[in-house]
């Protein structure tokens, strides 16, 4: 029943939506092959393909210590984040309080606001009160943008959240602490999970805000700033693909998880 | 069900003779000058009533009446802002509703989506720690009780369809063993078909469990069928409450006779020789006396107790008019006439009407006995 | 009637043993985590900015003094400071357009035509913000450059070569395209998702043309996702720095960058908070404009 011109439009959004996804995943492919090529310079067609700077990059000393920070960050941020933000997205969408209206703006704030521009005045606020940058002050300045996005992420979940279950859970004796464990944690799970993932991906990629507020410690996007600026070397294509499939890897299991506990919600 | 407020401020009103010989009688729930305000509003403004052990009271009313505020004030889920709610003699105003041996059946149903049939009914017993053979020997119990089979126990809830999710409901509900029940009309979103079946099911379930029901509902006509006590809430107060019988054939307002559907109304004042004659000065009305009804009042007709009547007539009341339209509901029909400026409805048996169709000129009449004076 | 109230505060009013307690409603004690973060991680370094801004230029006598010397500065035409402000905004505004009309096809599609395929390109377009964005935009230097993909395969193929496209400000203004393209891409698909099909249908059997159905039904409806997309994207563009150094060159210095150097550099940190000060009225007023007329719960809640 699709008339001509449909199918015209039809084929133009998919021809269009399929560019668009190549543009976006060439720059990332670039990077694989020139981390996959042989010798000191970049070049194509590449004539000799070779591991050796994929072995030196995870052979270096200093790559490991980058990747041990970037964990770490990512990982108290993880923690961290997803605690404040489960209750951050239980007073956003569920519950109904006096402030609810402006805290929803208020949280969004940090999202709209140019990130370099945040870590710039997080540096300042740092230096004004004496504190030294370091990784913690990284993980202060990744929370302050990444809780606010986990918020929203966990808040989508409460919203389809029906607050009568736990009234009628309430009603038939049950405690705080025991609807808590039996039925909103257990409805929520998928949104927390999502939010967690969010919250680790995020940290991972964070580069602006790394920059500014780690001090001397150094991240992965913030060392392969600093060796970008200083001229080429393979090791900067070699260790950005690890680092983009690491997040790759992880997306798709997080994403399995998520989606068998969807499931099982579903299907029990 | 660790009740910990004691000072009873209503004293019971049991006493040695009467207890002895209607041991169902006695109040389970008594409301006193109950009231909840939000902001200026007050959603229940005095609520006076007596609930007996074993009854099955329905509430209805109009939305916004305050019929939901009232439930949830005696499920435990609002307080009061003032007046008194005891059960057997306790003072419940700020109990919880986790402390009350209560236990409200949710328009939503409020069923645990991640769980299964099973867990959903064992879940009250969860909370009590009961182990894990026992509940299931008990919930069992409870599905064969609400006519469950078996082998939905382990079925996803939410896979179930509208009527076996209602049975769920309260399977749940009794699993929790309350005192007293509250349905906040759970079956308001199913078809007509079902509704009728779980409406029976539901009264049989009161009969054997002998359990008090307290229902809401803003359908008078699932109120009839149930329960043995209707009371009609309008604008936070309880006009009125009564046996079903009571509240058809003797409503105490206007308000609650128009709840069953449209009536014919007819304005009238009393005369000097204590009769009524019609508002408008229309044609004379005949009504049964009233008493404690003042100087205006409005007489009610049920378009059922009016007929068409040809040739001369024992009917006390007469009227000549033109039907406009018919309706067919079934077994029976309805007809809007205009006579002048006054539109009546009539309902016949579809044997009764003689196939009378729009546009041709009948004769209504109605007897007296039939007429209903209420106060404005 | 339905307000949601947990059953705490709604049993308080009456209960004299609760309200002896402090009577801190649940969501304020739920968001109370939240809102310290914001205030210690989000206002005060702003307020230190704006304390700052008005301090003696090059100095750190914040408090101690108070001067207009470092706006000044800025609007002074000898300093070449303002054209900064000109060139952020002037591309953060050409992102944004351009960027709503890329991305509204394949908001369109992930909401209408990809049916069960939409998760799957959503997550295609969600990962690369995972992605440092100076490892993506190095890719692209990897393919521009001299000698790179682009300029290898043409060659390859025969031709002379290709076009000297990097450090211009039209390769800053593609890395703009580029990083910015899902915070557009997002919003808008939840506006659409928005529009209630029913509409869409009714509109048509009333006969309405395709255009008509788009500019009186779709259009007015998906409207907030849609400004929510230009505002996020016009407002991280304003901010933009990684895409002017690594893709640009530096041929054109962002106002961000500006700021960078004031704080780092060259040590003013009075003028660096002065230049941010401006970029954070501009971004925030906007921000708080557009974000004061929405309703987030019908956006994200669907209710």
């Amino acid at each position: 029943m699709e008339t001509r011109s449909q199918i015209h439009a039809r084929t133009f959004v998919k021809v269009w939506t399929g560019f668009v996804v190549f543009a976006l995943y060439l720059p990332i492919l670039c990077g694989a092959l020139a981390g996959l090529s042989k010798g000191r310079y970049f070049g194509f067609p590449i004539k000799v393909f070779s591991t050796e700077w994929w072995g030196k990059t995870i052979a270096s000393l200093e790559i490991q210590t980058l990747v041990q920070n970037s964990l770490l960050i990512a990982f108290i941020v993880t923690l961290v984040s997803v605690f404040f933000a489960f209750f951050g997205a239980l007073a956003f969408a569920r519950y109904d309080w006096k402030g609810r209206r402006l805290f929803q703006k208020a949280i969004l704030l940090p999202v709209f606001f140019p990130q370099p521009v945040l870590g710039l005045a997080l540096l300042l606020w740092f230096n004004a009160i004496g504190i030294n940058p370091s990784w913690q002050t990284a993980v202060i300045a990744h929370l302050v943008w990444i809780v606010p996005v986990v918020t929203l992420v966990i808040a989508i979940q409460v919203y389809s959240f029906d607050p009568t279950l736990e009234e009628a859970a309430r009603d038939l004796g049950a405690s705080r602490w025991f609807i808590l464990k039996e039925i909103t944690l257990p409805i929520l799970w998928p949104g927390i999970w999502s939010g967690a993932l969010f919250a680790f991906l995020l940290s991972w990629g964070n580069f602006p805000l790394s920059l500014y507020t780690a001090g001397v410690d150094s991240t992965i996007p913030k060392w392969l700033y600093s060796k970008m600026v200083a001229g080429y070397s393979p090791m900067v294509p070699a260790l950005g693909t690890m680092s983009t499939l690491s997040a790759a890897t992880l997306l798709l299991a997080g994403g399995l998880v998520i989606m068998i506990l969807r499931r099982r919600q579903r299907d029990l | 069900m660790g009740i910990a407020m004691i000072s009873p401020a209503v004293n019971d009103t049991e006493t040695d003779g009467e207890a002895a010989a209607r041991p169902k009688a006695l109040p389970v729930l008594q409301l006193v000058d109950v009231r909840k305000v939000f902001g200026d509003f007050a959603a229940v403004d005095g609520i006076n009533v007596d609930i007996r052990e074993g009854e099955f009271v329905t509430i209805v009313g109009p939305s916004g009446s305050g019929k939901t505020t009232l439930l949830r004030m005696l499920a435990g889920m609002e307080a009061p802002t003032s007046g008194y709610i005891t059960l057997r003699g306790t003072l419940i105003n700020d109990v919880p509703a986790d402390k009350r041996p209560t236990c409200l059946v949710f328009q939503s149903l409020a069923l645990f989506p991640h769980k299964t049939v099973g867990e959903n009914i064992e879940f009250p017993l969860k909370v009590r720690e009961v182990p894990a053979a026992e509940r299931k020997r008990r919930a069992l119990e409870f599905m064969r009780m609400v006519r469950l089979p078996d082998h939905y126990y382990a079925k996803n809830v939410m896979r179930c369809s509208g009527g076996e999710k209602q049975r769920v409901a309260l399977a749940r509900a009794f699993a929790y063993d309350p005192d007293v029940l509250f349905f906040d009309e759970p079956l308001s979103a199913l078809d007509y078909k079902l509704k009728k079946v779980l409406e029976k099911e539901l009264k049989d379930l009161h009969r054997e469990s002998g359990k008090t029901f307290v229902y809401i509902t803003h359908s008078l006509e699932e109120a009839m069928v149930m329960s043995d006590r209707v009371g009609v809430m309008s604008r936070g107060r309880l006009v009125q409450i009564g046996t079903p019988e009571e509240i058809y054939t003797k409503p105490a307002t206007r308000f609650v006779a128009e709840f069953f559907g449209e009536v014919n109304s007819f304005p009238v004042r009393r005369t000097a020789d204590g009769g009524w004659t019609q508002a408008d000065g229309g044609p004379i009305v005949v009504a049964p006396a009233g008493d404690d009804i003042g100087e205006a009042a409005t007489v009610i007709v049920r378009p059922e107790t009016m007929r068409f009547v040809t040739g001369p007539s024992s009917a006390d009341n007469l009227i000549s008019g033109r039907i406009y339209n018919e309706y067919s509901l079934g077994s029976r029909m309805l007809y809007q006439v205009h006579a002048g400026e006054r539109i009546y409805l009539v309902e016949v048996a579809r044997a009764a009407a003689g196939g009378l169709v729009a546009g041709d000129t009948v004769t209504i009449g109605w007897d007296a006995r039939d007429a209903i004076l209420v106060g404005d | 009637m339905s307000a949601i109230t947990s059953s705490a505060t709604s049993s308080a009013q009456a209960t004299g043993e609760r309200a002896a307690g402090p009577a801190i409603p649940v969501g304020l004690r739920a968001a109370s985590p939240v809102i310290l973060l914001l205030v210690l991680g989000f206002l005060a370094p702003l307020v230190t900015v704006a304390a700052y801004a008005f301090a003696t230029p090059k100095s750190f006598d914040v408090f101690r003094s108070f001067t207009l010397a470092n706006f000044a500065a800025i609007v002074e035409p000898s300093n070449t400071v303002w054209t900064s402000f000109v060139w952020s905004l002037c591309f953060a505004l050409a992102t944004t357009v351009l960027l709503a009309i890329i991305a509204y096809p394949i908001a369109y599609g992930l909401n209408r035509m990809f049916g069960k395929w939409a998760g799957l390109v959503s997550v295609l377009f969600v990962f690369p913000l995972f992605v440092s964005e100076n490892v993506r935009l190095y890719g692209w230097v990897l393919f521009f450059i001299k000698n790179g993909v682009m300029d290898g395969a043409l060659k390859w193929l025969g031709f002379s070569g290709g076009p000297e496209v990097l450090y211009t400000p039209g390769a800053t203004l593609f890395g703009m395209l580029y990083v910015y393209l899902p915070f557009m891409l997002f919003p808008m698909s939840l506006g659409l998702a928005m529009v209630p099909r029913d509409l869409v249908d009714a509109a048509r059997d009333l006969g309405a043309g395709r255009l008509m159905i788009w500019r009186e039904i779709e259009l007015p409806l998906a409207m907030p996702g849609i400004l929510i997309g230009m505002l996020l994207t016009f407002v991280l563009g304003a901010g933009a720095i990684a895409e002017s150094k690594i893709l640009g060159g530096q041929s054109v210095i962002t106002i961000a960058q500006d700021i960078e150097i004031a704080f780092t550099y060259a040590q003013n940190w009075p003028l660096g908070s002065a230049l941010a000060l401006l970029l954070v009225v501009i971004v925030s007023g906007l921000a708080l404009f557009m974000l004061s007329k929405l309703d987030l719960d019908r956006i994200l809640g669907r209710r």
